[in-house]
Formats: C-alpha cells, sequence, structure tokens
C-alpha cells in the first residue's frame, strides 16, 4: 500500500507539489496524469525518498523500487555491475565473484527477455533506449511491493513498451502495486486500472475509466473558472518583426514562420517536440544546426545571447522541474531585474545607484512585485509568482521588441497568473512581437492570435486563435501520422 | 527619537535587525568574530599583543596574504581556484629584483615589469579556462608548474649575477612603513569597489552563482572569467614585489606558504568555495585571523609543530561554525 | 582510460627515442627497474587520490599523510613493527577525513586543507629535523638484491585495485560518485562509502610512506608535500573526471608513470633539471587537451557510427 498525504514542495519559492495526497493499493497498475510540471516527478522522488517534503506524510508499506526518467545508473560500471548492485554474487572474502556476476546478470536479463543487451557492456557505451531497459530490469528483479516508474516508455519503442507493459501486469496479478507516469494516453488507457490526475502540484481526480477527452479537459484546468483578458487584434499590416525560416536545432527538425508586431504567437504541442530548443535557438543559447533568423527585415546572426539582447529579443524561460534558469536565487531582486540593462545603467563601469533603484522602484510597482525590500531581498525568498515577474521584468526594462515566454506562468498561483495573462495582453497592444509556450495548453489556446502546433521537431499544424479550445490544440499534436 | 529602555525590546529589535542582515554581511560578521576572538585571546594570553605596535606588525604580515588572497576570492568567486599563484608570486619577485639591480632609477621599470608577467600568466589561465575549457585545477596547476621551471632555468636556479640584486631602496623603506598597509586599503578599496558597485562586479556575482542563468542574461561569462584570473596573477605579483621590498632579496620558495593560505584567508573570510558569495572585506580580517594565530602561537613559543596542528584545528573549528555547506535539497 | 594510455603510450615512445639516441642502446631491465622504483610511492598517492575523486572529493592531506609516516618509521629506527604502525595510523588519518567531510559536510577541499596542517604538524613533532635510521630489512621493500621487489608492489597495486574494483564497496564509489542523491536514493550508505575511501587513500599514503623510507633510506618531515600536487597531476592525466563517478585508478598509475617518465625524457635529452617543472607543467596542460580532444572525437565517431 502507498499512500502520501498533504505533501508540500517547492523550490526556492517555485512550489511544486501543494497539499498533494495520492493513494495506490495493491494489485493495481495506477497511471499518474498531469502535463509538464504539474509535479508528477517531484511527486515520484517524495515517494522513494530522494526529495524530503516541506510538510506532509508518505506511507509505504512492502519493498519499494524505482527506476527514473533521469537514469540512475553509474555510466562507468558495467550493465552487470549496475545490476546488482545492492546485493552482488559474493564469495569467500566477500569479493564478488565476478565469473557469477556477468552469467548471473545474463540469466535475469534473459529471464526478463532482453537478452540483446550485454551485461558485460559499460554502462555508457549503451544507447539511451537500452539504459532505460536496465534501469526497468534493476527495479523489476527486485520483485518488490510497489514499482514505481517514472517516464519508463519516453526512451522506449513500441516492441519495448509491450515488453514492459507485460511485466507491469504480471505483478500486478502477483499483488503489486505498480504506479506510473506516462505521457502517452494510449498507454494509460491501456494498462492502468485507475487514473490520477494532477494539475499545478496537486491531485485533481481519480477515476477508473476515464476518457482522453474528459482527462485532456482536467490536466489542463479548464474546469477551473478561469478569465483570460480579451486580446487586442494585431493591426491590420502590422510589420513582420521576426522572420524564421528553416530553423533547425536540437529536437527542432525544420521551423518556418513569422511574427509580427503585437501578435502573441503560441507554440503547441506535447512535451519534448522541440519547444525549448526553438526558443533557446532563437536567443542564441543553442546553436542553430542550419535556418536564418531575420528580425524587422534585416539578417541576424546569433550565436549568444548577447546578440539577441542587442537585437531587442528578451527570454523568460522556466525549464521542467527546476528553478528559472535566468534567475541568480541568492541574489537581490534589484541585481536580477537590473543585470539586463547595466550598459544603460552605468557610466564608467560605475553603476549609477539612483538611476538603478529609479529603474527597479518603477518595474516592481508595474508589474506589482511583491517584495519588502527588493534593493537587498534575495530573488529566492520570493513566491515562485513574484520571481517569474521578476524574470520578465528584466526584459520589459531593456525594452525588448520580442519577448520569448516559455512556461512563465508554471507553478504560479491563480491571481499571478491572472496578472500574467493582463500583461501579455497589454505587452501585445503596445506593439510586442511575444512568442509564447506554456506547459498549460488552456493558455495557449486563450492567449494567442495564432498557434504552431510543434511534432516531431516540425509545425504539425496551424491554428487561427484565439482557439478557444484546448482540446483542439491537443488533439493537432497527438493526431498519428500514419 | 527616544531611548527605549525596555531590554526585551531592544533584544528583538536586535534581534529582528539580524535577521534582516543579508547572508553575506552575516558571513562578514562572523568573520570579524572571529578575528576578534583569536585577538582578544591573544590579549589575555600574552599582554601586549593587541597593542598598536604588535597589531601593526601583523597587519603588514596579513598584507602579503591579502594581496594573494585578492586574487583567490575573485577567481572563488566564480567557483574556480589559481593554484598558480606560488611561482607567478616567486617569478615575479625574481623578475623584479633581476629587473631593478637595486637602483631606485629603475623602480617603475622593475614594478611594471613584474606585474606585466603576473597579468600574462594570469591571462594564460583565464583563456584556458574560458575558451578551451580546461578545468581550473589542470590549467593553474599547469601553470605554476610553468612558472617555477621558468623561474629557476632562466635565473640559474637564482644563480644568476642580477639575482642577488636587493629590492631598490625607496621601495623598502616604503614597504617597511606604514605605506604598506595604505597600498593594502588601496587593493580593499579597489577591490571591494569593482565587486560592490560597478557592473563588472555584478556581472562577477552572477557568473558565480549560475554561469548559465548569467548567459542567458547576456552577461559575457569568458571575458569575466578571463578578467578574473587575470586580476588574480597581477595581486600574485604585487604580493611578490612587496615581499621582496620587505624581506630585501628574492628567494627560491618565497611563495610557497601562500597557496594554501590564500585558500584559508579566502574561506575563513566568509566567501563559499562554491562560489557567489562573500566580499573582500571578510577576506581582510580573514588574512589578518590567519596572522594573528601564528603570531601569538610564536609569541608564546610554541614549536613549529605546534603551531601547524593548532593552526589546522582552529580552521577547523571555524569551518565548522560558518563554513558548512549549504543545506542540500 | 584511454586519454591515460594515450598519453603514456606518447610519453613511453618519446622515452624509448630519446634514450635509444642518448645511449645507443635499448633501455636494460635494470632502467625499467629502477624506473619503477622511482615512481611506486607516487602510483601508490595516486591510486589514494583516484578514489577520493571518484567519489567527487580531492585530498590536499595525502601529503601530510604521506609525510607522518615517514617521520614515524625514521623516528622508530625503521623496524618492519614501525611500518605496520605507520600503515594503521595512517589509514585512521584517513577515516578522520572522511568523517569530517561526510558527517561535518566541510567541502573536501578545506577539510583536507586543514587536517593537511594538523598531520604535518604531528610530522614534525615526530621527527624534528631530517634523519633517522631506517632498518635495513625494510630496505629490502624496494631493494632486494634477488628479487624484483618493485614488480611485486605494482602487482600488488593494479591486483588490490583490480579486487577493489570488484567489491561492493568498488561499485559503490562509483554510484556516489554518478550521483549522490540517486545512490542515496537506492539505499547506499553515502556515508559509509566516503569514511572507506578517504581511509583507503590514508593507507596508500602509509605504502607510499614505507616505499618511499625504502628507497631513500632517510627519513625528512616534509617528503610527503610534493605529493599534493603531482598525486592531483596523476588522476588529471589519468583522465579522472573531478566531478567523479568517471575513470580508472589504473589510469592514475598510467598518469604517474608517465609524469616520472617525463623526468628522464629530460634527463637524457640533456634538458637542464632546472627546467623540468616548466615541461611537467606543459605535459599535464597537453595532455589533458590532447586527451579531452580524442576522446570526444571518439565520442562522435561512435556517436556517427
Amino acid at each position: 500500500m502507498l499512500m502520501v498525504s498533504g505533501v508540500s514542495k517547492s523550490f526556492g519559492g517555485v512550489k511544486a507539489l501543494r497539499d498533494a495526497s495520492f493513494a495506490a493499493r495493491p494489485g493495481e497498475i495506477h497511471a499518474l496524469a498531469g502535463e509538464n510540471g504539474a509535479g508528477k516527478s517531484t511527486l515520484i522522488k517524495v515517494l522513494c525518498g530522494v526529495l524530503r517534503p516541506d510538510s506532509g506524510t508518505v506511507q509505504t508499506t512492502g519493498e519499494l523500487a524505482t527506476a527514473f526518467q533521469e537514469l540512475s545508473l553509474a555510466p562507468d560500471l558495467t550493465v552487470a555491475e549496475n545490476l546488482f548492485l545492492h546485493d552482488p554474487p559474493r564469495g569467500r572474502l566477500g569479493l564478488v565473484r565476478r565469473s557469477v556476476l556477468a552469467p548471473r546478470a545474463d540469466e535475469l536479463l534473459r529471464r526478463f527477455g532482453v537478452d540483446y543487451v550485454d551485461s558485460r557492456a559499460v554502462t555508457a557505451d549503451l544507447s539511451v533506449a537500452h539504459r532505460q531497459i536496465v534501469e526497468l530490469v534493476r527495479a523489476l528483479a527486485t520483485e518488490p511491493e510497489i514499482l514505481v516508474l517514472d517516464e519508463p516508455t519516453a526512451a522506449l519503442q513500441e516492441s519495448q513498451v509491450a515488453w514492459l507493459a507485460g511485466h507491469m501486469r504480471r505483478l500486478r496479478e502477483q499483488g503489486c502495486c505498480v504506479v506510473f507516469t506516462s505521457h502517452r494516453w494510449r498507454e494509460i488507457e491501456d494498462l492502468a486500472d485507475r487514473v490520477t490526475v494532477f494539475r499545478n502540484g496537486s491531485h485533481v481526480t481519480t477515476r477508473e475509466k476515464l476518457g482522453e477527452a474528459e482527462a485532456v479537459t482536467l490536466m489542463s484546468g479548464r474546469s477551473i473558472d478561469r478569465t483570460y483578458p480579451r486580446l487586442p487584434p494585431v493591426p491590420a499590416g502590422a510589420d513582420r518583426t521576426l522572420t524564421v525560416s528553416g530553423l533547425r536545432a536540437g529536437a527542432l527538425r525544420e521551423v518556418s514562420f513569422d511574427l509580427h508586431r503585437g501578435e502573441v504567437l503560441g507554440v503547441g504541442g506535447l512535451a519534448g517536440q522541440g519547444q525549448a530548443d526553438l526558443f533557446l535557438a532563437l536567443f542564441g543559447a543553442r546553436r542553430a544546426a542550419g535556418g536564418t533568423i531575420q528580425l524587422a527585415g534585416r539578417p541576424l546572426r546569433v550565436r549568444r545571447p548577447r546578440d539577441a539582447i542587442r537585437a531587442g529579443i528578451g527570454i523568460a524561460y522556466v525549464p521542467e522541474d527546476r528553478k528559472s534558469e535566468g534567475l541568480l536565487l541568492p541574489m537581490s531582486v534589484r541585481d536580477n531585474l537590473a543585470l539586463g540593462i547595466l550598459d544603460r545603467l552605468s557610466s564608467a563601469g560605475l553603476v549609477r545607484r539612483s538611476a538603478e533603484r529609479a529603474a527597479v522602484r518603477s518595474m516592481v510597482t508595474q508589474l506589482g512585485i511583491v517584495a519588502s525590500r527588493p534593493m537587498t531581498q534575495p530573488v529566492g525568498t520570493l513566491s515562485g509568482g513574484n520571481q517569474q515577474k521578476v524574470l520578465m521584468g528584466r526584459w520589459l526594462l531593456t525594452d525588448a521588441e520580442v519577448l520569448l515566454l516559455y512556461d512563465v506562468t508554471r507553478g504560479v498561483d491563480a491571481a499571478t497568473k491572472h496578472d500574467f495573462y493582463q500583461l501579455i495582453a497589454q505587452l501585445a497592444e503596445r506593439g510586442k512581437a511575444i512568442l509564447l509556450y506554456s506547459s498549460e495548453t488552456e493558455e495557449i489556446a486563450h492567449l494567442c492570435h495564432r498557434v504552431l502546433v510543434l511534432r516531431e521537431g516540425r509545425i504539425a499544424a496551424e491554428l487561427a486563435g484565439p482557439v478557444g479550445d484546448a482540446e483542439q490544440i491537443v488533439a493537432a499534436s497527438m493526431r498519428e501520422r500514419r | 527619537m527616544s531611548i527605549d529602555t525596555q531590554a526585551s525590546t531592544q533584544a528583538e529589535t536586535g534581534k529582528r535587525r539580524l535577521d534582516s542582515l543579508t547572508p553575506n554581511t552575516k558571513l562578514i560578521l562572523y568573520a570579524y568574530a572571529a578575528t576578534a576572538a583569536v585577538l582578544l585571546a591573544g590579549a589575555l594570553l600574552h599582554p601586549g599583543f593587541a597593542g598598536w605596535a604588535s597589531l601593526r606588525a601583523m597587519l603588514i604580515v596579513a598584507s602579503f596574504i591579502g594581496f594573494v588572497a585578492a586574487g583567490q576570492m575573485l577567481v572563488v568567486l566564480i567557483g574556480g581556484i589559481d593554484l598558480s599563484i606560488p611561482w607567478v608570486l616567486n617569478s615575479a619577485a625574481i623578475v623584479f629584483t633581476t629587473a631593478g639591480l637595486g637602483q631606485s632609477g629603475r623602480l617603475p621599470y622593475a614594478i611594471a615589469l613584474a606585474l606585466c608577467v603576473g597579468a600574462a600568466v594570469g591571462l594564460l589561465n583565464g583563456l584556458g579556462v574560458a575558451w578551451l575549457g580546461v578545468p581550473a585545477v589542470v590549467m593553474t596547476l599547469g601553470l605554476n608548474g610553468i612558472m617555477q621551471g621558468l623561474s629557476l632555468g632562466l635565473s640559474g636556479g637564482l644563480t644568476c649575477s642580477s639575482c642577488a640584486s636587493y629590492a631598490p631602496e625607496p621601495l623598502r623603506r616604503l614597504v617597511q612603513g606604514d605605506t604598506q598597509l595604505l597600498l593594502w586599503a588601496a587593493v580593499a578599496v579597489f577591490v571591494t569597489v569593482l565587486l560592490s558597485l560597478t557592473r563588472f562586479g555584478r556581472h562577477v556575482y552572477a557568473v558565480g552563482n549560475s554561469p548559465r542563468a548569467a548567459y542567458l542574461a547576456g552577461v559575457p561569462v569568458r571575458s569575466v572569467t578571463v578578467t578574473l584570473y587575470t586580476l588574480s596573477g597581477v595581486f600574485a605579483a604585487l604580493a611578490g614585489i612587496t615581499l621582496v621590498a620587505y624581506g630585501g632579496q628574492a628567494s627560491l620558495g618565497l611563495g610557497d606558504p601562500y597557496l594554501f593560505e590564500s585558500i584559508a584567508a579566502v574561506v575563513v573570510g566568509g566567501v563559499s568555495i562554491l562560489g557567489g558569495r562573500g566580499h573582500y572585506i571578510g577576506v581582510v580580517a580573514g588574512s589578518v585571523t590567519l596572522v594573528a594565530i601564528v603570531t601569538l602561537l610564536q609569541a608564546k613559543q610554541v614549536p613549529e609543530y605546534g603551531r601547524d596542528i593548532i593552526y589546522g584545528l582552529v580552521i577547523l573549528a571555524i569551518l565548522f561554525t560558518y563554513g558548512r555547506d549549504r543545506e542540500h535539497d | 582510460m584511454k586519454q591515460a594510455l594515450l598519453v603514456l603510450t606518447g610519453t613511453y615512445t618519446t622515452y624509448l627515442l630519446v634514450y635509444t639516441t642518448s645511449l645507443g642502446h635499448l633501455p636494460t631491465p635494470f632502467d625499467y627497474l629502477s624506473l619503477l622504483n622511482t615512481c611506486l610511492p607516487l602510483i601508490f598517492v595516486a591510486i589514494g587520490q583516484s578514489l577520493v575523486v571518484l567519489t567527487g572529493g580531492i585530498d590536499l592531506s595525502v601529503g601530510g599523510i604521506m609525510s607522518l609516516g615517514i617521520a614515524i618509521i625514521a623516528a622508530r629506527g625503521g623496524t618492519a613493527t614501525a611500518a605496520l604502525t605507520v600503515l594503521i595510523i595512517c589509514t585512521a588519518c584517513g577515516v578522520l577525513n572522511g568523517l569530517l567531510v561526510a558527517r561535518g559536510r566541510i567541502a573536501p577541499i578545506l577539510t583536507t586543507l586543514a587536517t593537511l596542517s594538523i598531520f604535518s604538524g604531528l610530522a614534525l613533532r615526530t621527527l624534528p629535523v631530517p634523519g633517522g635510521s631506517i632498518d635495513p630489512g625494510l630496505r629490502a621493500v624496494l631493494t632486494h638484491p634477488d628479487v624484483p621487489t618493485g614488480l611485486i608492489w605494482l602487482g600488488a597495486a593494479v591486483g588490490g585495485w583490480l579486487v577493489l574494483r570488484r567489491t561492493r564497496f568498488g561499485m559503490r564509489i562509483y554510484a556516489v560518485g554518478s550521483d549522490e542523491a540517486a545512490a542515496r536514493a537506492t539505499g547506499i550508505p553515502v556515508v559509509r562509502v566516503k569514511v572507506g575511501v578517504y581511509g583507503l587513500c590514508g593507507l596508500c599514503c602509509g605504502i607510499a610512506a614505507v616505499l618511499y623510507v625504502s628507497a631513500t633510506t632517510s627519513g625528512d618531515p616534509n617528503a610527503g608535500m610534493p605529493f599534493i600536487l603531482t598525486s592531483i597531476a596523476a588522476v588529471v592525466v589519468g583522465g579522472i573526471a573531478f566531478t567523479g563517478g568517471r575513470g580508472s585508478a589504473l589510469g592514475a598509475m598510467a598518469g604517474a608513470v608517465a609524469l616520472t617518465l617525463v623526468t628522464d625524457v629530460l634527463f637524457f635529452a640533456g634538458i637542464d633539471p632546472l627546467y623540468q617543472s616548466l615541461f611537467q607543467g606543459l605535459f599535464l596542460v597537453v595532455a589533458v587537451l590532447l586527451g579531452s580532444g580524442a576522446v570526444l572525437a571518439g565520442n562522435r565517431r561512435r556517436a556517427a557510427a
């Protein structure tokens, strides 16, 4: 049995779990569903004791085994050593019996039907899929009473997914409690006896039967009454600010689009389809493998963030499961806000304190940043919403014409989210060009003039906005290519 | 303003004030508390220890540590380390004496040349770390060896005819007098202004706290890194020049004690070894603390072995008080 | 490992070239043996250092522990009992380091900086001036007239590592160094592993001390100090990552041999010994640059395949 009650966990002000509860019973396969940043991974880390919760309790009965999404295998050890890290076969003198280790690992791998993995291979030399399989075998082999799998199928091919499903069902028949997360709804429908939906770090519902459409609604949170501001229309014949053609970077295969002044362009799609690469490449923080970028009709080369900043591009980037990558948490609100405009604020290299204070004060007031002592208070002590406002404020201070907003509302309470929506609409009205990604598809559906749906690094669909209905975007991103 | 006579209220206010201090300020206070504790212990154990004459002597000795620690602190602030300090210091000292030849007329030239040597080595360190991606430990350790070899080889093991030159007289007078303390004060002001009041200083702390976040905010991470290593080289050279002027002649192994002392002074001064946190004001206290401990032990005629042991124990105690890693997760 | 082998092969080839051009014949077995004897203390310190670095730490106190060991043996007349006592004391010194690092949560570089001072103080107390005496019996540890003891020691070093690598403890060292949080999550006793690793490092320094006195036949309370930076250099050349969890002590051994070979190359090339550290420093930087370049290229090839 597995029971989590009232667990909260924050990372430097960003609440990953708020008063979360969850229970799973023996002999069932229980799926944890939710959008990116809903708190699934954090919950799993709390479950197995990697993270200590700020409050709340975790109760488990019986042996627990976990397979992590970021692999916990030691790269320099062989597969066999990793498999038997806990209890290697030992002879006299307590020495690991090498002669037995590899054959026994082979036997284990064969028992689990993965004889294609060489137990003598050094783990670092394996493909990601094979490493994932070794990680899974290690967890399965302990014959645990509770098995927790975090995104076990993300790196696997179809046949390997079927293999895993077989083992999950077998363990269920033996009375084991299996908990897993997945981004693929089909797997959840196929495998799970019950589904628990998480949103924004909290438990939403636990059901035995849950249709995809309803699940999407629950995960994206439409049930919460949320009012979105009316977007000002993009002025007819507005200038194209940003023209991207054939951009390739990381998981991004080839992407072309225009962004106009006063327009909010949404980037939707399932997780990991190249959205992050798109944002980082436009900002020069990820090397582009090809393609061109034009700013106001002039070709622009961004080899590093400084080039982008000089050209008038700003980025607010909140990566998954982490504190914001843009903020310096131990440094003050002032330091963080002013970092982008230090050139303007200094003469002969010295920062003009009064000018700086004025700039910081104006931004704190404009965005309603709640900080008792903005000049000295470390940003890390602010709430998540206020931290993300500081990040936005930095780029507003630079007067950036193009704003790349990557998941700025993640982990933020409803009131602050509302502030962000208003702000985005205002910025569009002021003629800023905004590229918006959100792990909450609902926001993309309501806040954007147009939506690009990414799949496998390409634009799979372009929807005219405001779409208004998140399910349309989800449907467009899930539509399988046959 | 009326005087509040209620002791409890005062204590509360005091506590609130302490809470409202930034962690940085708190660490500086700790560093000075440690200095005060050592000086107090000295005054109690050895009459005259905290007198001006003795204090002044300690400050002069501490100033040499202060110089190298200034450089070490700058690179530690961005999570780096400079292991090339001993032989940068030593080679600058040798360059200074051989170029100065004991003549006052050649003094400016000799000083400039020695500082350039320091800057050049620091620049190489910085380029290797920032552009070639060589780990700081490897790059600075390698350059320490290179400078050692060059110093020994080119001076023929310090047997060259000009190697025996004394430091030019005017500088010797200055360094042995209050000017040395003024110089240290100037270094303290320079480093503090650089870190606290300039754009560059903001960049340094940004890189130290998170190179990635700093990069995304447009901070020129690489040039900041190169500048800091260069400054570290200059400060080591400055220590070399003043040490020669203080002692009269260059010697081999002159810089050896200063590697570990610079690291100790930085950490005792409240600078985080992980980077991003700390001020030179604290490092000044750290340098004085280290010298005060040694001076006190010498005054009590504790033999060398005892000095080493107690020195290590005191540093451990200080680390336990305020030098621990922040709690994980 | 790859990097270390590459560097060692390169250095050895240069050694052969320089040796033969200078002396007109290939190195004799005697040359190899004396070369081995010279680098054995460093090999052992490098093994200890690499264990610590594999867990993501660093040990600056190796110099102090080794000095203490040397001082004790020399002050006690260099008997076998003294040597055995030293092994125990040095291990205890390492365990102390481990406890301070793992329990006290002080950064390893700072902890060992402080204990370095303590251990060298103790060494100085044990043997105030260089000298002391070494029992001829102990000298045979390294220079036995009939037995190539150096080879035995090298065998012991390699064998010891291979055995350690095959214990559960050895596997756990890598797990802790790879990802301490993940290791803790999978139930590995991180504190015990770290204490064990620093303890073993102390033991290695003790062995190095015994080997050192048997080669030099006298004691010096500061003799261990040069080994701090050279052991780190050997680890670096050996391709062990300072972030932990990656590399092998065999690499560090190869690194130690390569560093010693460089000295010999310089000698036979007729380069003024005063320039020795210049070339060692260059060697260090170039080895790491070439090594990481070669490994990168290898990875790229593997990724492309």
